[in-house]
This record gives structure tokens, sequence and C-alpha cells, in this order.
């Protein structure tokens, strides 16, 4: 009798020990709770209880903003003017504070998925069949040679056709290092002809830099 | 020069292809070449069925007047000229928001070589509509072993009180012949040895437990709450091989990883709008997720209407609010850009295999000993015989003699200061 007793209770504890499986859920206690949970406003905290506290909380910044250590902003607003306008606009970075590698490596992460590493326009979003618009060819499309750093500068800033804007993504600067680092592969690619054509288009100093940083590598 | 009243809808487009086909002596090669102009010129902003920025161009030649190929060539030369006197363009424009590019050298046989490419691709999406082979679930082999062993020391168990008994019995009756008389055996519950040793064996497991139990407090590991939205990371960070950091910027530049708000997930997804081509996915429980669906989710939240993708306005967009994971108490300091830009650390390191996840789960107990243990052995790229690289470290000036002249090997993270408490605790 005993010895029922106790095969019956282990059997029990054992099934419950192996049937405690599947995800856990939640995310458990913790142990002194006011030094585990800020009382400070973290980040992604919820802002709603705020206002009923009396508290004046804006989420976004006052327009025209310009954060610390921050380039000015941008002049032009998203539209038709202000695309056209944007070609006039030159990369205010000088070639001494472009790093070129930190540019390859914004660019890798956040254009080369669609554009492709080779900025052919064969990412591997595009490649894959995943993406369905067909991403420019940086390097090859007349368009994209032709079309100044401004103008890139601002299809990166508000988005153009299916591509989205990035200007929650990348500062003004890494925005401007982008189209600079867009702009030396284009010269490196089509040689000594695209700088000249560039240069026409928009006589920009930019320009100028990528069409000498090109054949010194 | 080719002249055809549409017929009707479906008809016309059949048709269409097979006049092109020998009016114009269009081969085969003609679709190819189609494919290849239409990539180069149309996709930027043309989905065969998909409206992007343009329309969808499936059946484009029953609409309007563009089975006659000479007024499609006529609007794409030259859409502004087109659009002044012709109100099917105008309302395009209206609906789409923009004019499409002009492209002045396509000629009426690139046209044609387009329209040919467009309908094969539909003729072929027609008939190969379900060739989708499903995917082998594997199997989770870990809770089957715990089964199997504790199974077996059950079944071990029973046998070992079997023999005791069987034993006990067997002396019992040796005794018996041998004429020793012995007094009655006490029974086990009040045997003094059997008491001891189950106090014991109470003591230590019982022990054992709580303590577990007291570390384990606020301690999270394999943690996988349901999201608002099944997003998988393994058909986003791994199939697709998005960069970590596209949508986790942040963690190259601040504290935080930061989770991505919703016009990132908007850069490819107004675009890509059903889920087709990956994998099955399933949740922890076998359900079938259906991709599209919790795309559809995603749009919920981004006010977008994917028959209507140049209407939307991002800023009319409502956060999504995904379940944090990895939580570490308000006590700890922890910053991401430190260990990843600085200390090269993968993000894999910490986070697991994320690019086979579908649902991430916390896969490290992210507990103080594993920090600890993490920075003893973890050695420092101090980069010190080279200018390139990182010079984050270049004012531990003795260690870099020390490497010099051969005294160190090598730095771990303990020996910059990786195990002092102000660190992460102030």
């Amino acid at each position: 009798m005993k010895k029922v007793l106790f095969v019956t209770c282990s059997l029990a504890l054992s099934v419950a020990m192996i049937s405690c499986g599947g995800p856990r859920k939640e995310p458990g206690r913790a142990y002194m709770p006011d030094m585990a949970y800020s009382r400070a406003y973290e980040t992604y905290s919820s802002t709603e209880a705020l206002s009923s506290k009396g508290i004046n909380y804006t989420s976004t910044p006052v327009e025209g903003t310009v954060a610390r250590g921050e380039m000015a902003a941008y002049p032009f607003k998203n539209d038709s003017t202000g695309y056209a306008r944007s070609a006039e606009v030159k990369n205010p970075l000088d070639s001494a504070s472009r790093d070129m590698k930190e540019a390859e490596r914004l660019y890798l992460i956040n254009c080369g998925i669609c554009h492709g590493t080779k900025l052919d326009g064969n990412g591997p979003l595009y490649a894959s069949g995943v993406f369905p618009a067909a991403p420019r060819n940086l390097v090859g499309d007349p368009l994209m040679i032709a079309m100044t750093e401004g103008t890139m500068f601002h299809s990166l800033t508000y988005g153009k056709n299916t591509m989205g804007s990035y200007a929650s993504q990348l500062s003004t600067k890494q925005r401007w290092m982008i189209t600079a680092y867009v702009k030396e592969q284009q010269a490196k690619k089509t040689g000594t002809a695209a700088p000249a054509a560039t240069a026409a288009a928009a006589p920009a100093p930019a320009a100028k830099d990528s069409a000498v940083a090109a054949p010194k590598k | 020069m080719i002249l055809c009243k549409p017929i009707g809808q479906r008809l016309t487009v059949l048709f269409l292809s097979l006049f092109v086909f020998s009016v114009v002596n269009v081969s085969a090669q003609d679709a190819a070449n189609g494919k290849t102009l239409f990539t180069s010129k149309c996709a930027a902003c043309h989905n065969v069925f998909k409206k992007m920025t343009g329309p969808a161009l499936a059946g484009l030649e029953g609409r309007h007047k563009w089975s006659d190929h000479n007024e499609l060539l006529a609007w794409i030369n030259n859409p502004a000229k087109y659009m002044e006197k012709d109100a099917y363009t105008q309302g395009l424009k209206a609906s789409f928001g923009s004019v499409m590019t002009g492209f002045p050298e396509i000629t009426l046989k690139d046209v044609g070589d387009i329209v040919a490419y467009i309908n094969a691709a539909e003729a072929e999406q027609k008939a190969g509509g379900d060739k989708k082979a499903g995917p082998v679930v594997e199997e989770d082999t870990s809770s089957q072993n715990a089964l199997i062993f504790g199974i077996i020391s059950l079944v071990l168990g029973v046998v070992a009180l079997i023999l005791m008994q069987v034993n006990s019995n067997l002396k019992k009756m040796s005794d018996d012949s041998e004429g020793i008389v012995r007094p009655e055996p006490v029974p086990f519950y009040k045997n003094k040895t059997y008491i001891a040793m189950a106090s014991i064996v109470f003591f230590v497991f019982g022990g054992y437990m709580v303590a577990k139990g007291a570390i384990g407090l606020q301690r999270q590991k394999d943690y996988q709450p349901e999201q608002p939205i099944y997003y998988s990371h393994k058909v986003h960070a791994g199939i697709n091989q998005i960069s970590c950091l596209y949508c986790h910027g942040n963690a190259w530049e601040s504290k935080h990883a930061a989770i991505p708000s919703v016009n990132v997930c908007m850069n490819c997804h107004k675009a890509i709008n059903t889920y087709e081509k990956g994998p099955k996915l399933y949740k922890e429980n076998g359900d079938e997720v259906n991709g599209t669906a919790e795309i559809a989710k995603l749009y919920q939240y981004a006010g977008f209407d994917p028959n209507n993708p140049t209407k939307w306005d991002p800023s009319k967009a409502k956060p999504i609010e995904w379940v944090k994971i990895h939580n570490l108490p308000d006590h700890v300091y922890f910053n991401h850009s430190q260990h990843i830009r600085a200390g090269n650390v993968q993000c894999q390191s910490c986070h697991g295999e994320i690019t086979a996840m579908d649902e991430v789960k916390q896969v490290t107990d992210l507990s103080m000993g594993w920090c600890i243990n993490c920075h003893r052995q973890t050695n420092v790229n101090f980069n010190y015989d080279s200018t390139k690289g990182n010079k984050f470290y270049s004012i531990y000036e003795k260690f870099h003699n020390d490497i010099r002249s051969g005294k160190m090997d090598s730095v771990k993270v303990k020996d910059i200061g990786g195990l002092e408490c102000q660190k992460c605790h102030y």
C-alpha cells in the first residue's frame, strides 16, 4: 500500500516537473523593486501619464531645432520646388571632415540592402525577389551620375518614390557623408568621364573632391 | 503598325500578345529584351502586380488606349505633353500624386517588348499559383530527453526499492532458519537512520531550490513574451540579410539599442505588402502564422493603405508597443555603444543566434556572474602597433609598452577596469 502511494507520488512529481515546458511568457519577480525599476523617466517609458500629472511633455523637438554638435538644418521643404532647388545645395563637409571608411559603413548598413554593396542597384533584398521595386543603380544609371549631391541629400532626407526618409536613422552629417561616398564610388567606376559631367551639372566642391580622391587610391 | 481594337479585357491581352508576336516579327527573345528594359527603366516605380509609385502594369492593354502601342509610346516619351489633352492620365496624376518621368529614348519596338514581358509575367503568375512546399518542422528534442531521463530514474528508483525489500526479506528468512531472534523491525518512517537521511536530503534539496529561486529573481533567461506583431528576426536579419544596425542603429551611438520606429519598418514595407517567398512561420504552440496578415497589422499602426501607397502620411503613424525582453535592473549601467563600437562585440555574443529566431527570447541570464566572466576572458582589441583601427585604448601606455616588450601577450577587459564595481554600479 505504502509502495503504491510512494510510486504514485513520485510519478505525479516527475510529470509535474516535466510539464513545466513551453516558452516563458512572464519576466518574473524582482528583489527590491525600488532598486530594479527606475523612478526616473527611462527610454520607452510611457509618456501618457505625464500630462495627467501636470507635466508638460512634447515628444518631438520644436521645428528647426538643431541638436548640439549637429549641422545646420537643410533649408528646403519636401515639395517639388524644394526638390528642384536641392541641386543648388552643396555638401558642407570639406574633405578633411569626411570619414570615407565610416561613410562606407553607413552605406553598407542603410543603403546596401537595396542598392547593393557595389552600388549597382542589386542588393540582397531586390536580388532575392522579395522587394518588388528596382532600386536605382547608383553607379550605372546616367540619371544618378548626373544627380547632384544636394538632390541626393534631399531624397535621403525626405524619401523619393518607393524609398523612405532616412532622416530618422541618419544624422545630417551622416547623410552628407553617404552622398559623398556615392559620388566617390561613381567617380571610381566611371573613371575620368563622370566627374566632368557632375562638375558641369553642379560645380560643387564635393564633386571635385571625389574626382581627386579617385585616382589617389 | 499595330491596330487592334479592344474586344474584351482578358481577350485583348491574349490577342495582342499573339498579334505583336506575329506582326512585328517578335520572337521569345523580345520578352527577354522587354524584361531588361523593364528592370532598368520601369521597375523603380512600377511593378507588374503591385501598385507602387506608379500603377501596377498587369492588364495594361485593357486600360485606356494602351492597346494602341503608339499611344503608349507617345505617353512614355513625353508624359507632360501627352497629359495636356488627356483626362485619363490627368486622373492618374491625381491619384498617384506625381507624373511619370519621360523616357524619350524608348522606341515603338521597346514598348512592344516591355508589354510582351508584362503579359508573359502575368501568364506565368496565373499558371504557377500554387507550388509552395511546406518546410519540415523540426521537433525540439530537449524536452523529449528530459522525459526519457525522468522515466529511467523513476524505474531505477523502483528497482532499488524492490531490491532493498527483497534483501531484508532474505535476511529475515536466513535469520529464521539459523534461529537468531532479532527484535521486531521498526517501520521505515520510525527508523532514525531513514529519518536522518530524509531530512538531510530534504535540507539539501530544499536549500538548493530556495537558493536557486532567490538567485533567479529578476533574471529572465528564456523570457519570450508575445509581441503585438509576429516579427521574425529570422526572416529579416537571417534570410534577407538586413544588418542589425539598420533597425537598431542606436546601438552604435547610444546606451540603448533602440526599437525602430514605424517609419523604419515602412522603408521596406511600403513596397513589400505580402509574405510569400519565405518559409512558413509558426508560433511556439505550432499554430501557423499568416505573414501577410502580420504585415497588415503593421499597416494598421502606420495608417498605411496598400491600395493607395502614394497617399500615405507618415505623421499619422502610431507607435507599436513592443514588449521589452532584455531588462537590466535600474542599479546596473549597461551601454551598447561601448560594447559594440569600442569593444567590437558582436550582437550574437549576448543575444544568441538572433538570425535563426522567429520570436526572440533571451538566451543569456544577463547576471553579474555572466558579465564578469566575459570581462575576465575577453581580449581587448588594443591595436598597439598600428595607427589605424580602435584608438580608444591609446591612454593605456604601460600596457602598450608591456605588449611591445613581450611582458604581456594580451590585455583582458578586467585589466582595464572591467571588474571594478563603479564601472557598472553608481
